[in-house]
């Protein structure tokens, strides 16, 4: 492989190291009164850059290499995509919201490409060494972004915690790959399979190596019983950290423990597929159940992600071969759609945050009367992380229920309908406190321009989805094709 | 000749690590993990792994030891002579689960290793020129993503760490 071919295939990667290191730099010269826009605008058009070229590659078709312990696939194509958008947007709406309150603009916005980074690196990696490094690096930004607010204590609470289950699950997770590596004297993911199918002794050996490691992917993801740290991180942190981590975070942990089961574990589905359906189940129940008793929208919506963790979670659970419905495609789906959902939720969550300093309930009272554009695109974001048709939500939910199904997992299937329904009561429950409930305050809620461009982004994506579905619905496919095929 | 050498240098090491264990002092325990770093380093370059012998000398027994020592001398003064705290049957289960992961080790060695004599790895295994090889070929991108993560890591710290000032003034 040539050195040009290897920089085409890598460009998404060197494009987001590039931007961050020029993000620090643009910040050093700064006009005072800049605010860090001119840092953001670069930030947000590397993104842009990364996820085009990342996009660019998978249309090319021809981009899978192995080597460097990396494979640049359609797989990782797709969410080194998706979650460059994602953070793209969290840098815009960080714009209105971070300015005044910290002086280290800059490298918050050099964190999250670099967070970016290590997101592209750690879905790619082929090999436990760099799946390891890639959510090491991921963590680390994202403690201390989490705790960018160094004036508000909860900031503060929310990276320590954060930070704290971090360092153990990494910890545990590391402890799982030196099994695997003990067992099987490689770390490179076909070479683990390859042994562990030689050998074919160490059976108790795997299911140890699987749980060490899903505790590693169940923090990054937020599954129950990993999840204590994300209420209070999500609630803690700032409003656009919280949709980052709630988002394209998330999704990195999906992916990398996707691509760890399908191609390191294949032998052991049978045990994988169980234990994931487990924690599916709980951590659906118990994310919507104590959702369900939040007055605080922010942390109502901390909790929904942690449900929503558990349906995505469904994806790998009922992985098959099967057409149409083969589990990862829902799982891809649903990041994808659940990425403008969720963030575009947590920006209303923060315009009302800052008209009004609180996140209650009570200040989304009467909404409709004073700022009816943003109460309806409430209501769509609501309604889509309900998974109500025509939202983007609801394709998300139908492809992963639908592969439940398919691989006859009724009692999962099930719980997750059951699900779906209590959740459906308490995003109704805000829907209804802003078309029904009245409130003496008439100020129209003022929206600084960069959140309203997301949020309308937000909102035309979730409709695009939830409409015209079927061209995300063959990315998401073609993506995950030749990961399950060289799995099973 | 080997055995020997590996005899006096594991009870050096054992002495180091129950050293650690068993100080009152807070700086003696540190001084017992250096030597028990120490030979353990010397125990790799018997095994030929020259260069996880250096690593394990610049880093441990320097670096992380003399942070140790820094903490210790930082936070030192008011903390007095460390004493075993915990009730009785905490002691108990300690004694407990740390027999059964001796055992556990033991036992997983003892079923990983053939029997006979310890197979050494080949006399370039270890070195400078191997490790290097495989660092800038094979684990090119795990190794400069660890060079970005240290950066990023550093810009993290000094964001979080500096002392705050109110916004607004310089």
């Amino acid at each position: 492989m040539n050195a040009l071919t290897t920089v085409r295939l890598l460009l998404p990667e060197l494009i987001l190291l590039i931007t961050g290191f020029v993000v620090v730099g643009v910040d050093l010269l700064r006009r005072r009164n800049d605010e860090g826009r001119s840092a953001a605008f670069i930030a947000v058009v590397g993104l842009l850059l990364a996820a085009l070229a990342a996009l660019a590659l998978g249309l090319s078709g021809t981009a899978e290499i192995a080597a460097f312990t990396m494979a640049v696939d359609a797989y990782a194509l797709f969410f080194k995509a998706a979650t460059a958008i994602g953070i793209a947007l969290v840098v815009i709406a960080s714009v209105g919201y971070m300015a005044g309150r910290s002086r280290y603009l800059g490298e918050y916005y050099a964190l999250l490409v670099f967070a970016a980074l290590a997101i592209s690196l750690a879905v790619s990696a082929t090999n436990l060494v760099l799946v390891y490094l890639g959510i090491e690096f991921l963590s680390i930004t994202s403690y201390v972004l989490a705790g960018y607010l160094r004036e508000d204590k909860r900031s503060e609470e929310a990276a320590v915690k954060y930070f704290l289950y971090g360092a153990t699950a990494g910890a545990v997770m590391l402890y799982g790959i030196s099994l695997l590596y003990g067992a099987t004297g490689s770390v490179d993911l076909v070479a683990v399979d390859q042994a562990l199918q030689a050998s074919g002794s160490s059976w108790l050996l795997g299911i140890v190596a699987i749980i060490l490691l899903l505790v590693g992917f169940g923090f990054k993801a937020s599954l129950v019983p990993f999840h204590q740290w994300a209420p209070d991180t999500y609630d803690g942190a700032p409003t656009p950290i919280t949709a980052f981590l709630s988002t394209a975070s998330k999704a990195a942990g999906f992916a990398v423990a996707g691509r760890v089961l399908i191609t390191a574990l294949p032998d052991f589905i049978d045990a994988w597929t169980a234990l994931l359906a487990v924690l599916s189940m709980l951590t659906m129940s118990v994310g919507n159940l104590i959702a369900l008793r939040q007055t605080s929208v922010k942390r109502m919506l901390a909790y929904s992600s942690i449900a929503h963790a558990g349906y995505i979670l469904l994806g790998l659970a009922a992985i098959g071969v099967q057409e149409p419905f083969n589990g990862v495609n829902g799982l891809l789906i649903y990041i994808f759609a659940y990425l403008f959902t969720n963030v575009g939720a947590f920006m209303v969550v923060q315009a009302i945050e800052q008209h009004s300093g609180s996140n209650d309930l009570q200040a989304f009272a009467g909404l409709i009367k004073r700022s009816p554009g943003l109460a309806l695109m409430m209501t769509l974001f609501l309604l889509s992380l309900a998974g109500i048709p025509p939202t983007a939500g609801f394709i998300g939910k139908f492809y992963v229920f639908a592969a439940t199904v398919q691989q006859n997992l009724l009692v999962l299937a099930a719980v997750a309908v059951i699900n779906a329904v209590i959740a459906a009561a308490y995003y109704l429950n805000v829907v209804r406190y802003m078309f029904f409930i009245e409130t003496e305050e008439e100020k129209p809620v003022a929206i600084k321009p960069s959140l309203n461009a997301v949020l309308l982004i937000n909102t035309v994506m979730v409709l695009v989805i939830g409409i015209v579905a079927q061209p995300f619905i063959a990315w998401a496919s073609e993506s995950v094709n030749m990961v399950i095929a060289a799995g099973f | 000749m080997t055995l020997l050498l590996f005899t006096v240098l594991a009870l050096i090491a054992l002495v180091g690590a129950v050293g650690v264990v068993m100080s009152r002092n807070a700086v003696y325990s540190a001084l017992f993990l250096l030597v028990n770093f120490a030979t353990i380093a010397v125990m790799y370059f018997m095994l030929s792994a020259q260069f996880l012998g250096v690593v394990q000398v610049i880093i441990y027994a320097g670096a992380i030891v003399v942070l140790f020592l820094f903490v210790i001398m930082l936070i030192g003064g008011q903390i007095g002579p460390v004493t075993v705290g915990g009730r009785r049957y905490a002691r108990l289960l300690a004694l407990v689960l740390g027999a059964a992961f001796l055992l556990l080790v033991v036992l997983g060695l003892g079923a990983a290793l053939p029997p006979g004599e310890a197979p050494l790895g080949a006399p370039q295994a270890g070195s400078v020129q191997a490790v290097g090889q495989e660092l800038y070929t094979t684990y090119l991108i795990p190794f400069e993503l660890a060079s970005i993560l240290l950066l990023v890591g550093m810009l993290g710290g000094v964001v979080l760490a500096r002392r705050y000032r109110e916004l607004g003034k310089d």
